[in-house]
């Protein structure tokens, strides 16, 4: 049996009071195992310490009890005596008789009794008590410091200062977190800047430290001394190592969008440098994704990009942005349906950009040029010279490729020079897109019918590959009887003897029937031919498929339009006379998604017409292409969806010919798409599937937008619409130009590539992507930092509504030398000087019923340094402080705050409970509790002292990390006092307005506190882990893997091969979790098993 | 204890970081409270298996109280939850065994919280005097 000794302190009086320690010591000496017991005055003493180191050799002692005050206190001071004394640490155990007993219980009796009780069940634990020693872990001698303001700073430099190699991690592009947005600092009034650069600079260059800022925290694990983390370093789409920092891409690049360093008091570029102290040097690009209208497009083009350039005058560039994606970028900028205008953002505020009409704009004032291609010997064939089989043309021949088209007609362009009438699109605006694309060595021959003059096969023989694009002319029929009469006309026939200069000529009454473009276009066209002109459409004007524009100009040309209404028959004796009508109602959708047009009976009514024009679709001519090419039951043809390759091997097709009829857009769509798979497959490479990412503005963006209306398009007056002039007359310079200003830029960067033309060192990497970095670390300092409440939920203070309405830190860039009013106080809204500023502080702090409960604590005191700062800038302004308290704790607070008071600002205690505008002034309307009265105070200018809240995003690092944080979401340090910079898990420390609002020489002084705490572990080549961990005994372990699924640590994992659990001790923090779990007591804590707990029990209940 | 009143005996199984801390702090502070309770100090009260509690019970005890911390506040991260439904579990089987279930009682005490530690004793201890002896009633 152990031999037991117990040791009884007196602690003076405070146990030996109230516990009759003597008749205690000769209790104790008679339970089984103690074969030494002994009381003195002090146990912790120097000769009380002696005393157990005595009587442990003395006596030959196995085991210790020590009967004081609470294990927390003197625990370790026992466990040192017991190792003294030769004895293992793990067998010494602590009875907390004064804590638990002598101070909590009067009687004397009852006092020793429970005392008793408590001494012996721990007499039974030491019997069970194994020596342990404790589990050395090797330390990886490498620190993480996640926030690059000034408290990641100056912990990543005292670490690094130690010789400790240190990893700085930082969201944003450039180190300097907020201190270094500040203007001075209160209350020695130092240039925050002048202070604040030099140890950033002192970062980048310390050789210790490996600075990664554009970086995230993407992953954490492993626990004290070595820690696995993933860190992402995000895109700059600038290479960091070839970029000298000289800014010529600033220069360059035409999106602004809201400068972030200057709180959005000023704009800067998409590629851009957060402030010229910037560390590292660097540029970096904002990409959010692809905007939407881009997206929307079929082609593809660039509309973000091209609208930018134009707002930048940019035009030949805009142009060639366009004409990357899209030859017809004349014809587009006329007749495009532009599915883009339908999905810009812009919409959302007002109405979406007259994009189409600023492509034409750029048409007009961007010139090309023809770069001279060298061919590369590989020849093409394209069937058909629409905009489908030119755009295909066109894209090849950009890629060297020798482009041969050949066209049945006369004349080149397809339905474009067929089937839209000149007032729409003029000949000349077609001729100058085809002209672009013939500039690149597209060969056309015209008159030339594939099928007739030339078969198929020969093409397939003599060309590498083939593309077909040859529309849908063939007209579809109303099948009614008198279709066939004189006088009865299909439009697509109509519109091309138009369009070719034949001479038509109408009877005056002319009904068109059908509401498509087509219908719309050859009623205009009747009209000018001098005819009355009626639209017969079957459904109602929501289901038309005609552009809506093109419908209101129709109408407005004298058009009639009959909803719901359908020929049944037309009457005539060799020419027509009368057409008979039917009325419809709508039913129930059909498979277009449109409600099915139902006759209603009896409904029957007569038109008299001299001329009908039958514009109901039309379809494919396809029956000259053999049966090895798949059809569709709508007779087009069947083709690939990512190559557009038609059933036969080298032959592709596009356009009307395998969609039916449709945009101009789509086809160029086509175009594009089979040129890509022609040079994929010829040159063997793989075309990779687009994936957008689309870019919408926040809706607070969208939401403080200023509406602004869309350009109108200058139009012919319908007087003037007599002949086949252009109705649209396009936009000048200046329209142009306030229209692009419009764009809301969602993506950011719109990828016009401006920068890439004027980077030397050629560091622009738009298809940059982000890396992933792992790093073994062994103590991680946390410095997440800190925002301002959101000052959109203060709405009474009238912030976004009241311009000059501005934050504590947008007043600080105004007050900053290198700010955006270069350190001259200025309003906002009109730049001129405020002669009174009302500063509210606590604005959204103590306020628990409907903010922060807290006090943010910094803000009393930047309030007084804003004033008096004010006060030096504008010498006769005035400014008033509303307060609740002003709290000035801190070494030369007080003073500052008594000069700022001498120096003339006005402080009124009292809350502020609106903030308005009358006739352009702003009044404050608040409350002076020192008088008891109202008061309303006119101001110029009003600055919130806005509360201090969490850095937004950090709890998704605080999650990673596994570390708690307050009900305020600061991170929780382990003790509120004596563990102020530590984190409850090991090895994991906090510093900086993570942890709660704090100023700058706290958050130092606290980094330091951070930093050296991780030194102190990073020093050590082992760490020591309590071994009292939870093991395995494999015998009886059956592999049920309960305890796997309980440690909250990863610490125990199951051995498929061997079927038992096995334990990564350094790992586990010994909460036993997995002790109460396992079903077969195979989990034990060592020295806190089963069988112990069961003894203590036993021993505390039992009476003697 | 006088003769011929009843003085139950209690054990109590308090997690190091709050409950234990708690009765510490309510020693700093002097604070009394009755005696019949003896602590068994655990890690983490996750570390509490119903087997020790039965294991109370059978050996002569007439109440068993556990502390642990407050939800969200455990050391080991979420032990207090594992122990809150283990502990419903088992009241749900004191109740078949015949043991009322209010001789077994949770309660989650912050390490600063010493006079609520103080008050849930004295409060148990009365009601576990109410209840009478397990042995005694065998309820």
């Amino acid at each position: 049996m152990k031999r037991i000794g117990v040791f009884i302190c007196h602690c003076g009086i405070n146990i030996a009071k109230t516990v009759d320690v003597e008749a205690l010591t000769e209790q104790i000496k008679k339970y089984p195992g103690v074969v030494h017991a002994e009381n003195y005055k002090y146990m912790c003493s120097d000769p009380g310490q002696n005393i157990i180191v005595e009587a442990i050799k003395k006596q030959k002692l196995d085991a210790v009890v020590v009967a004081a005050c609470s294990p927390t206190l003197h625990e370790n001071t026992f466990r040192n005596t017991s190792e003294r004394g030769e004895l293992n640490r793990y067998v010494c155990e602590m009875a907390n008789i004064r804590e638990h007993c002598s101070w909590v219980h009067d009687d004397r009796e009852i006092a020793t009794k429970k005392a008793f009780h408590i001494i012996k069940s721990l007499v039974e634990k030491v019997r069970l008590n194994e020596p342990l020693d404790p589990i050395l872990v090797d330390v990886t001698k490498k620190a993480l410091v996640i926030g690059g303001g000034i408290a990641g700073i100056q912990s990543a430099l005292d670490i690094a200062n130690s010789g400790i190699e240190t990893i700085l991690v930082e969201k944003s592009p450039s180190i300097g977190g907020h201190m270094i947005q500040l203007s001075e600092t209160f209350p020695t009034l130092d240039c925050s800047q002048c202070i604040m650069t030099p140890k950033m600079v002192e970062v980048a260059q310390h050789d210790k430290i490996k600075l990664l800022t554009y970086s995230e925290i993407e992953e954490i694990s492993g626990s004290i001394g070595n820690f696995k983390v993933k860190v992402r370093q995000k895109s700059p789409f600038v290479d960091w190592v070839k970029c000298n920092g000289c800014g010529e891409c600033d220069l360059v690049c035409p999106v602004t969008t809201d400068n972030e360093f200057e709180c959005g008091l000023s704009s800067r570029r998409a590629i851009y440098r957060p402030f010229p102290q910037a560390v590292p040097n660097k540029f970096t690009i904002s990409k959010l994704g692809h905007p939407p209208c881009r997206i929307a497009c079929p082609a593809g083009v660039n509309v973000q990009g091209y609208i930018a350039l134009i707002s930048a005058g940019k035009y030949k560039e805009a142009l060639e942005l366009e004409r990357e994606a899209n030859p017809f970028a004349s014809v587009c900028g006329r007749v495009c349906n532009h599915p883009c205008e339908a999905e810009c953002a812009r919409g959302e505020v007002d109405q979406p950009l007259a994009i189409a009409s600023l492509k034409r704009f750029i048409v007009e004032k961007g010139s090309y040029p023809t770069e001279q291609k060298k061919p590369n010997g590989e020849k093409i064939a394209v069937v058909g010279s629409g905009p489908g089989g030119l755009s295909c043309a066109y894209f090849l021949a950009k890629k060297n490729y020798q482009v041969t088209v050949f066209e049945a007609e006369k004349v080149i362009g397809g339905m474009l020079v067929l089937g839209i009438p000149e007032f729409r699109l003029p000949r000349a605006a077609i001729k100058e897109d085809i002209d672009y694309i013939k500039s690149f060595g597209v060969e056309i021959k015209t008159g030339v019918e594939v099928g007739e003059t030339i078969s198929i096969n020969e093409l397939k023989t003599n060309y590498r590959a083939v593309f077909i694009s040859t529309g849908a002319y063939e007209e579809m029929k109303l099948n009614v009887e008198g279709e066939n009469l004189a006088g009865a006309l299909h439009c697509i026939g109509f519109l091309k003897k138009v369009n070719l200069g034949d001479k038509v000529t109408l009877g005056k009454n002319v009904v068109v029937i059908g509401g498509g473009n087509a219908a719309v276009d050859a009623a205009r066209v009747a009209k000018r031919l001098g005819s009355d002109v009626t639209i017969l459409y079957r459904r109602s004007r929501k289901e038309m498929p005609a552009n809506s524009w093109e419908v209101e100009e129709a109408e407005r040309e004298g058009i009639k339009i009959e909803f719901l209404v359908t020929p049944s028959k037309i009457f005539g004796t060799e020419r027509v006379q009368e057409i008979e009508c039917l009325r419809m109602e709508l039913g129930e959708p059909d498979e277009s998604g449109r409600r099915r047009p139902i006759p209603v009976k009896g409904s029957e009514f007569k038109i008299p017409i001299d001329n009908v024009i039958v514009a109901i679709s039309q379809k494919p001519i396809i029956d000259w292409l053999g049966k090895e090419f798949g059809k569709t039951k709508w007779g087009t043809l069947v083709v690939d969806d990512d190559t557009g390759e038609t059933t036969v091997k080298g032959v592709y097709a596009g356009g009307d010919v395998v969609s039916g009829p449709d945009t101009v857009i789509k086809a160029v769509a086509a175009g594009k798409k089979a040129a890509e798979a022609i040079n994929a497959s010829i040159k063997g490479i793989k075309i990779a599937r687009k994936e957008y990412n689309k870019a919408t503005p926040e809706p607070e963006k969208l939401r403080q937008t200023k509406k602004a209306p869309r350009a109108e398009m200058p139009k012919l007056t319908t007087d003037q619409r007599k002949g086949f002039d252009e109705v649209e007359l396009g936009f000048n310079e200046e329209t142009a130009k306030k229209e692009a200003a419009r764009c809301l830029n969602c993506a950011i960067c719109c990828e016009c590539k401006q920068c890439e033309t004027v980077c030397e060192p050629d560091a622009i990497a738009h298809d940059l992507e982000d890396k992933i970095l792992d790093f073994d670390v062994g103590a991680i300092v946390v410095a997440t930092g800190y925002d301002l409440y959101d000052p959109e939920r203060l709405k009474e203070y009238g912030f976004g509504t009241i311009p000059d309405v501005v934050t504590s830190m947008q007043f600080e860039r105004i007050l900053s030398a290198s700010g955006p009013t270069v350190g001259e106080v200025k309003r906002p809204s009109d730049g001129s000087t405020p002669k009174r500023i009302v500063f509210i502080q606590c604005a959204g702090s103590r306020d628990k019923e409907n903010h922060l409960e807290y006090c943010s604590k910094i803000c009393c005191m930047y309030t007084a340094k804003h004033a008096l700062l004010y006060k030096h800038r504008v010498h006769d302004g005035e400014p008033i402080i509303f307060y609740i308290d002003v709290r000035t704790s801190g070494k030369g607070y007080e003073e500052f705050y008594n000069r700022v008071t001498d120096e003339g600002a006005t402080y009124i205690r009292g809350k502020v409970s609106k903030v308005y505008q009358d006739n352009g002034r702003i009044i404050v309307l608040g409350a002076d509790t020192l008088s008891g009265k109202q008061v309303e105070v006119e101001t110029d200018m009003v600055v919130l002292a806005l509360g201090i809240v969490p850095k937004k995003g950090s709890e998704d690092v605080v999650r990673k990390l596994k570390i708690q944080c307050d009900a305020n979401a600061f991170l929780s340090e382990a003790h509120p006092k004596l563990k102020p910079v530590e984190s409850q898990t090991a090895g994991i420390f906090l510093a900086g307005a993570a942890q709660g609002p704090k100023d700058i020489p706290e958050v130092v002084a606290q980094a330091s506190g951070a930093a050296s705490k991780a030194i102190g572990i990073l020093v050590q080549d082992k760490i020591a882990f309590e071994p009292t961990v939870a093991g395995v005994d494999e015998d009886l372990c059956s592999g049920c893997s309960i305890c796997v699924a309980v440690c909250p640590y990863s610490a125990r994992e199951l051995d498929k091969e061997e079927m038992v659990v096995k334990v990564v001790e350094a790992l586990c923090q010994g909460c036993g979790s997995c002790s109460a779990a396992c079903p077969s007591g195979a989990a034990q804590q060592r020295n806190l098993i089963d069988r112990q707990i069961e003894k203590m029990v036993e021993s505390a209940l039992e009476e003697n | 204890m006088s003769e011929g009143t009843f003085e139950p005996k209690i054990i109590g199984f308090f997690c190091k970081w709050c409950t234990s801390a708690a009765a510490d702090l309510a020693g700093t502070s002097r604070k009394k409270y009755p005696a019949n309770l003896i602590p068994i100090r655990f890690f983490c009260s996750s570390r509490v298996d119903p087997q020790h509690i039965l294991h109370a019970f059978k050996n002569g005890a007439d109440g068993v109280l556990i502390g642990g911390c407050h939800f969200g506040d455990c050391h080991y991260q979420n032990g207090n939850y594992k122990t809150a439904r283990r502990i419903a579990l088992l009241h749900n089987l004191l109740e078949d065994m015949g043991i009322s279930k209010q001789r077994l009682r949770l309660e989650w005490i912050s390490a600063a919280e010493g006079d609520r530690f103080t008050k849930v004793v004295k409060a148990f201890t009365d009601e576990i005097t109410n209840l009478g002896s397990l042995k005694g009633n065998g309820a």
